[in-house]
């Protein structure tokens, strides 16, 4: 058992842990995260949300890297390091204006990528932050189409809204993809 | 004499309304779906292919539309207290509706031909 034994080797000991919790603090945010590139080629592309209420309206394609997909197929937690990737795209539009459909009734989407949402688990991320506030080990990144960060972005929505789904890793489409078994 | 041709009349007219109504499928209809007291009322709908779904928010605080399930996804976006927002059926299968803010409001839709 450690034993404190002088008032300054305490006021160093504090001054240690405050530090500590500081530096945590500083590291936290979307800094962490780097862009996914290749993503659109080597994550899993599981789902698609039409956003008809967007003017033009978008479509966002949703990416998991493999290793999330396994661990989730396997009723095993998230690893470190997943990457959950949220792409708005532009959709192609008829002459009137109108969202072009597929044969499913689908809005079809157009190549131009409108923005890249990212969310990754990384070990220990979430101590930075207030159980409040804090989403697991997952953190939030907002990128440009050509990977640049997104400026004066604000993540502390991402943080309340996903908060809402814990029950389900913090996740609104992919651990509803894998519990309903779609393929 | 008259009486025969009469019935023969009304028939020949029931069997062209029948014809007709065969022929014209059923208009396509409207569900609502209320949001009072943080939930969807109903929470289970039969639909068909054409229909309409209108969310009502008569409820007192914000909510959403939020259709996860592969295959059907939507987000209608946020809804305020007193909007209403629509969304049309375009394919057979069964989905389910969330709002995004209130994880219990849940909604089921069987949507067949």
């Amino acid at each position: 058992m450690m034993k404190i034994s002088s008032r300054p080797e305490c006021t160093r000991l504090v001054a240690f842990a405050v530090a500590s919790l500081a530096s945590l603090h500083a590291y936290a945010g979307p800094e962490r995260i780097a862009y996914p590139t290749e993503y659109q080629t080597t994550f899993v592309n599981y789902n698609q949300i039409e956003r008809p209420d967007r003017k033009p309206p978008q479509i966002r394609f949703m990416y998991a890297t493999r290793d999330a997909v396994a661990a989730a197929r396997a009723n095993a937690p998230t690893p470190e390091g997943a990457i959950l990737i949220m792409e708005d795209r532009a959709v192609k539009l008829s002459a009137d204006g109108q969202p072009e459909r597929d044969a499913n009734g689908r809005f079809i989407a157009s190549d131009k990528v409108l923005n890249v949402f990212v969310q990754q688990k990384g070990r220990g991320w979430g101590e930075a932050y207030p159980p409040e506030k804090r989403n697991g080990d997952w953190e939030y990144a907002w990128f440009n189409a050509d990977g640049s960060r997104r400026e004066n972005a604000k993540f502390d929505g991402c943080f309340a809204c996903h908060q809402s789904r814990a029950g389900r890793d913090f996740t609104f489409t992919f651990i509803k993809w894998v519990n309903d078994g779609k393929p | 004499m008259d009486l025969r041709a009469n019935i023969a009349r009304q028939l020949t007219g029931a069997i062209a309304l029948a014809a007709a109504a065969a022929a014209f499928p059923a208009a396509a209809a409207e569900h609502t779906i209320t949001m009072k007291g943080v939930n969807y009322q109903p929470s289970v709908i039969d639909a068909k292919v054409g229909d309409t779904l209108k969310f009502v928010n008569d409820d007192g605080t914000d909510h959403n539309v939020f259709v996860p399930t592969k295959g059907f996804g939507a987000d209608l976006g946020m809804q305020k207290s007193g909007a209403a927002t629509e969304l049309k059926l375009v394919r057979l299968g069964t989905f389910e509706v969330e709002c995004v803010v209130h994880p219990h409001m849940l909604l089921k839709v069987n949507v067949s031909k």
